[in-house]
């Protein structure tokens, strides 16, 4: 079973106002190992579909910050991620069972790690 | 130069009268820099200070003013986002640049000295300290200009936002609700007027029928106004419209609060040039005349007011501004209270029964045509919500309403006075302008 990771935008993405440190090739990057990937972010879905849409990237869920009880009743997975930059992304990331990353140079380890 | 502000100018009693200065004041210029989320903290092209000297240079331009003809300045001193607004509203300890960077001023805060300084101002004679925001402000200069203590007055209503969690620093920070605050906020800090106004709001459905998503066409509509409105955060930064499936769905802040019910906090400044009528005759752009101000700061019963207190409380605002411009609700073309939280405006609404708007009628007004080019073009401002906490949406459009000059915003309708206000139930000030002094 893969890994499913959740992306908030704004202050985590290299595209959200304020940029984060979480780069389009990061998040391709994760994808092409095979975790299930969203966004989860107060933007609304269509916008956060459009971002997407531009960046060429197929995400397999786009919802509302409030919503990731939803995504884990919808993705049965091996383990849940979360990347935001605010105590509200931990808190519905910890209420919801998912463990919670901040968007720092811990998480971009990850990445290079292979992980 | 500078004097305390003693609040003497206020309009703030019932039964005053008609304005002693009604139509002998004008406003003749307006400026607005870009709108930004937050500064960056380090371009100074884009600090506070940059942005109200451009805002400043804008609204004298439109006038015609030089700089050596602006005696009065009243200018808001104070962070938007709080005195407790932590990293969000203080630069330090970070380091000061170079002057006139070098202290808060010019990069968290704005005062009429910093400014003077700044931008070389020579033959102020009127600018006072400890100023209000701007729902009072502008009442505040056009007395002082009604009164002849300066006759072209610059009103400043800078808006600062720095990265960080606004209005989440000092004690509003803090673990323990410690003093007084352990009666006002014991589960910490709250916005303020969001959860003040829920209350009442809540009270108002039961009364009057209705719930909370029936703000939704109100709060879309004044999306769609920012979205016509160039200076604004909205128009410039690509905020895509708000659907009602948007609105219901989104996440709540203080329930029933939605997300979609706040303004979004902004590093902006404005800037609005006051005269007296007369000067304003000979002045670049049209002026706009200004037929009363009127303010208010009501005492709360308890800590919480309810809905009885807030319909009260708004029905004495819209009395004494009417009896102090001597218009009552039928003849005010446009109306632009205030929105930083949808749930208040409906108050202003019907205390001041803008097009026959009673209490409980809100709800049933929202749903109906309130776009600009409707019959009814309410908030066509956008406000806060459709331009960002600037708190001076309403006023500019007020402006370029009378003018003539509000492009895909002008309303269809008459357009000859208009009511504009930053203003809590509870606290602010209101203004009504004409496009005639008379």
């Amino acid at each position: 079973m893969n890994k499913l990771i959740s992306f908030d935008i704004d202050g985590t993405l290299e595209v959200g106002d304020p940029p984060g440190c979480i780069t389009l090739d990061m998040v391709r990057a994760a994808k092409a190992s095979g975790c299930i990937i969203g966004s989860c972010s107060d933007r609304t879905v269509s916008n956060q579909q459009r971002i997407w849409e531009t960046a060429g990237i197929d995400m397999e869920f786009t919802v509302l910050k409030h919503q990731l009880d939803a995504v884990k009743e919808q993705f049965p997975a091996e383990d849940y991620y979360h990347i935001g930059d605010t105590d509200l992304d931990r808190q519905y990331a910890e209420r919801n069972g998912f463990h919670f990353l901040l968007p720092d140079v811990d998480v971009a380890q990850l990445w290079e790690n292979g992980n | 130069m500078t004097s305390s502000n003693n609040f003497q100018w206020r309009r703030d009693r019932d039964g005053l009268g008609v304005w002693e200065h009604r139509g002998k004041v004008a406003i003749a210029g307006y400026g607005h820099s870009p709108v930004d989320r937050r500064w960056d903290g380090e371009n100074l092209d884009t600090s506070l200070g940059a942005y109200t000297m451009m805002a400043c240079e804008k609204a004298m331009e439109q006038a015609g003013v030089t700089i050596d003809q602006v005696d009065g300045i009243v200018c808001c001193d104070s962070h938007i986002a709080g005195g407790s607004g932590g990293s969000a509203s203080n630069w330090a300890p970070r380091p000061y640049f170079d002057a006139p960077y070098d202290s808060e001023y010019g990069i968290t805060l704005i005062n009429a000295q910093w400014l003077i300084g700044a931008m070389g101002f020579k033959n102020v004679k009127f600018a006072p300290t400890g100023v209000p925001t701007i729902g009072e402000m502008v009442g505040m200069a056009s007395q002082a200009v009604g009164d002849g203590v300066c006759s072209t007055c610059l009103v400043i209503y800078p808006t600062g936002n720095l990265e960080g969690r606004y209005r989440r620093g000092g004690e509003n920070a803090d673990d323990y609700a410690r003093g007084a605050r352990q009666w006002t906020v014991p589960w910490g800090n709250h916005g303020g007027n969001d959860f003040i106004n829920i209350f009442p709001h809540n009270q108002y459905c039961l009364k009057y029928g209705g719930e909370h998503d029936d703000l939704a066409p109100f709060v879309i509509n004044q999306h769609k106004n920012g979205m016509l409105t160039p200076w604004g955060f909205n128009y410039n930064h690509g905020i895509e419209p708000i659907s009602v499936e948007d609105y219901k769905t989104s996440r709540y802040i203080l329930n029933p609060l939605r997300i979609w019910d706040c303004d979004r906090p902004v590093n902006a400044s404005a800037a609005y040039l006051f005269t007296t009528a007369e000067r304003a005759q000979d002045m670049k752009s049209q002026p706009v005349y200004v037929l009363n101000h009127s303010q208010h700061n009501f005492r709360f019963r308890t800590t919480q007011p309810d809905l009885d207190e807030v319909e009260m409380w708004t029905d004495r605002q819209a009395a004494r501004m009417y009896e102090g411009a001597g218009l009552g609700p039928a003849d005010v073309d446009i109306f632009n209270p205030y929105d930083g939280y949808s749930i208040m405006t409906q108050f202003f609404l019907e205390g001041f029964q803008w097009h026959g708007v009673k209490r409980g009628d809100a709800f049933a007004f929202y749903a109906g045509d309130i776009s600009v080019k409707g019959p009814h073009p309410f908030s066509s401002s956008g406000g806060n919500l459709g331009n960002g906490r600037t708190r001076t949406a309403m006023y500019t459009d007020s402006i370029e309403q009378l003018r003539g000059t509000a492009g895909d915003r002008q309303v269809a309708v008459k357009a000859e006075t208009a009511l504009c206000a930053f203003t809590t139930p509870s606290s602010g000030g209101w203004l009504m302008l004409g496009k005639y002094p008379s």
